[in-house]
C-alpha cells in the first residue's frame, strides 16, 4: 500500500472534466512534483488531494485513510505567502494549533525551532508586511509544517519569487524535507524547479496525467547539478512531455 | 511640516483678510462679525465657563450615539454578514433606508422621546449606525478566497472564521466607517440639538440666532469645528493604532 493514493480522481466545475481520472501514488518520503500548463487541471487536484475539494469520482487515501475533507494530516502552502498580516510571525506559524487548542510554551519552543529550521531564527516577533516575499513564504512553510503533517502539498509556493530567491528556497525546502522525513507533492509550471526537487515529476495536460518521469539525481542536491547534462536531459523530456512529444 | 505651515499661513492670511473687511466696509456686525470680536467672545465663553457644560452636553451626546451607532451597525453587519437569507431578505430595507434623511426624523423622535438628550442622542446614533452596517458588511464580505481556503484546510470552525480571520481582515473597512461615522455624529449631535436640544452647542445656536447674535454663533461655529477636528483626529489615531499591521502605505 502507497503512502499516499490517488485513484482515479476526477473534478469538474461544469460539464468539461478538469481533473479527469488521475492515478497516482507517493511512498513515504518521497517529493513528486505535478509540472504543466497553467489551467491543466493541477492546482485542482492539489485542492482534491488536500481534501478542499470533493472528488466528483475516485478517491484519496494517506496510509489507507480516506481524505474526504481538510485533515491534519495534511499540510497545505498557498501560492501565496497567505499569511494573517495582523498577527506576528510566531503567532502565524502557531495558527494551525491555536485554531484547536491552547498554545503550550513548549508549541512556542517548537515554532521557533521551525522558524529558524527555515532560515528566519529570531524574527518571531516580526510582523508579515516587515518582511520580503521570501520571508513571507519561508513563513507560510514554517506554518505547514507546524502540526508535523504525514504530507506536504504546496501549490506552487515560489512562483511569485525571483529566480534567486526561489533557488535559496528550493535547497531549503528540500533540506527540510529530508530532516523531517515529510513527503510532498510540490505543484509547479516551472520544469527545472521540478526536475530540482522531485523524486518524480509528473507531467499533467487537459486534466490528465500525460508523462510520469523518473528522477534519478543524486541527493543531496546542490545548485551544480542545474547545469549538468542529466539535468538538461530531464528537462528536455518534461518539455517534450508538456508539449505531447514524449519519446 | 511644511506643508502645514502653508495651511497655518492660508489660515492667518483668510482671518486677516475677513478683520480688514469688516473694519473697511463697515458691514454690521449682525451679519458678519470680526474675527476678533468672535474671538473675544470665544475667550469670554471659555474663560467665564458659559460655554463648558454646552461643549459637555454636545461631547457627550455625540460620544453615547457614536458608542450606541457603532456598536449597533456593527453587530447587526455581523449578524447580516453571516446569514444571508436574513441579508438577501432585509437588503432592499436596508437600501432604502440609506436614503432616508435621518435628521427628517428628529421631530418624530421628539414626539417619543421628549425634548433633551435621548433624542439627540437616538438622531446620532441611528445616522452612525448605517455606515457601521455597510462597511461591517462589505469588510467581511471581502476576505482573500486563499485566506478563507487556508481556514477551511486549518478546519476552523464558523465563529473562529468570523473572530479569526473575518471581523481583523474587514477591520481597515470598518474603521473606515467609524471614521465616516464620528463626522455624522457631530452632524447628528448639533441638528438633533437645532431641532430638540435645550442645552448643547446646537441649541445654544438657536438660542443665539433668537438674540441675534450673530458673534456669538461665529464663535460657537468654531468651536463645533474644533470638536469635530479632535474627534476625527482621535478616531483617525485609532484607526491608524489599529491598522498599524496591516499592509503599510494604506493610511489615510
Amino acid at each position: 500500500m502507497s503512502f499516499l493514493t490517488i485513484e482515479n480522481a476526477c473534478f469538474s466545475y461544469g460539464e468539461e472534466p478538469v481533473v479527469d481520472r488521475i492515478d497516482w501514488r507517493i511512498e513515504q518520503g518521497e517529493f513528486h512534483c505535478l509540472v504543466g500548463r497553467s489551467g491543466c487541471g493541477k492546482t485542482t487536484l492539489l485542492k482534491v488531494a488536500a481534501g478542499l475539494l470533493p472528488p466528483s469520482d475516485g478517491s484519496i487515501r494517506i496510509q489507507g485513510t480516506q481524505i474526504r475533507e481538510p485533515s491534519a494530516l495534511v499540510g497545505f502552502v498557498f501560492q501565496t505567502p497567505n499569511l494573517l498580516e495582523w498577527l506576528p510571525v510566531l503567532d502565524n506559524i502557531l495558527l494551525p494549533l491555536s485554531l484547536h487548542r491552547t498554545i503550550a510554551p513548549s508549541d512556542r519552543d517548537r515554532a521557533k525551532d521551525l522558524l529558524a529550521l527555515v532560515g528566519l531564527g529570531g524574527l518571531d516577533g516580526r510582523y508579515p508586511n516587515e518582511l520580503s516575499g521570501g520571508q513571507q513564504s519561508r513563513v507560510a512553510i514554517a506554518r505547514g509544517l507546524i502540526t508535523d503533517p504525514l504530507i506536504l502539498l504546496m501549490d506552487e509556493p515560489f512562483a511569485a519569487l525571483d529566480a534567486m530567491t526561489r533557488e535559496d528556497l528550493q535547497d531549503d525546502l528540500l533540506a527540510l524535507c529530508a530532516t523531517k522525513k515529510t513527503t510532498a507533492l510540490f505543484v509547479t509550471h516551472d520544469i527545472a524547479e521540478a526536475v530540482y526537487l522531485a523524486d518524480r515529476v509528473a507531467v499533467m495536460e487537459a486534466g490528465r496525467i500525460r508523462d510520469a518521469l523518473a528522477v534519478a539525481l543524486p541527493r543531496p542536491r546542490a545548485a551544480d547539478i542545474r547545469y549538468s547534462p542529466e539535468f538538461s536531459a530531464l528537462c528536455r523530456e518534461a518539455r517534450l512531455a508538456m508539449d505531447g512529444l514524449a519519446a | 511640516m511644511k506643508r502645514r505651515a502653508g495651511s497655518w499661513l492660508l489660515l492667518i492670511t483668510l482671518l486677516a483678510a475677513w478683520e480688514v473687511f469688516c473694519r473697511v466696509s463697515g458691514v454690521s456686525t449682525l451679519v458678519i462679525p470680526a474675527p476678533s470680536a468672535v474671538a473675544e467672545t470665544l475667550w469670554d465663553g471659555l474663560t467665564v465657563g458659559f460655554l463648558w457644560p454646552h461643549i459637555w452636553i454636545t461631547t457627550l451626546e455625540m460620544v453615547l450615539g457614536l458608542a450606541l451607532g457603532c456598536v449597533i451597525g456593527f453587530v447587526c453587519g455581523i449578524v447580516l454578514g453571516e446569514t444571508d437569507t436574513l441579508r438577501e431578505l432585509l437588503w432592499p430595507y436596508i437600501l432604502a433606508s440609506q436614503v432616508v434623511p435621518k435628521l427628517a426624523l428628529g421631530p418624530l423622535f421628539i414626539v417619543w422621546f421628549g425634548f433633551g438628550m435621548t433624542s439627540t442622542v437616538v438622531i446620532t446614533a441611528l445616522i452612525c449606525f448605517f455606515p457601521l452596517l455597510e462597511n461591517t458588511l462589505t469588510g467581511i464580505h471581502h476576505i482573500e478566497p486563499q485566506k478563507r481556503e487556508l481556514f477551511r484546510m486549518l478546519r476552523a470552525t464558523r465563529m473562529q472564521t468570523l473572530l479569526r480571520l473575518k471581523i481583523p481582515s474587514g477591520l481597515p473597512v470598518i474603521m473606515a466607517g467609524v471614521r465616516v461615522a464620528v463626522v455624522l455624529a457631530l452632524v447628528g449631535a448639533v441638528v438633533g440639538e437645532f431641532i430638540g436640544g435645550k442645552s448643547g452647542l446646537g441649541a445654544s445656536i438657536i438660542a443665539a440666532q433668537g438674540m441675534m447674535d450673530s458673534t456669538l454663533m461665529f464663535a460657537l461655529f468654531f468651536v463645533i469645528t474644533a470638536l469635530g477636528m479632535i474627534f476625527y483626529q482621535a478616531a483617525i489615531l485609532a484607526e491608524r493604532w489599529l491598522l498599524r499591521h496591516h499592509i503599510k502605505g494604506n493610511q489615510p
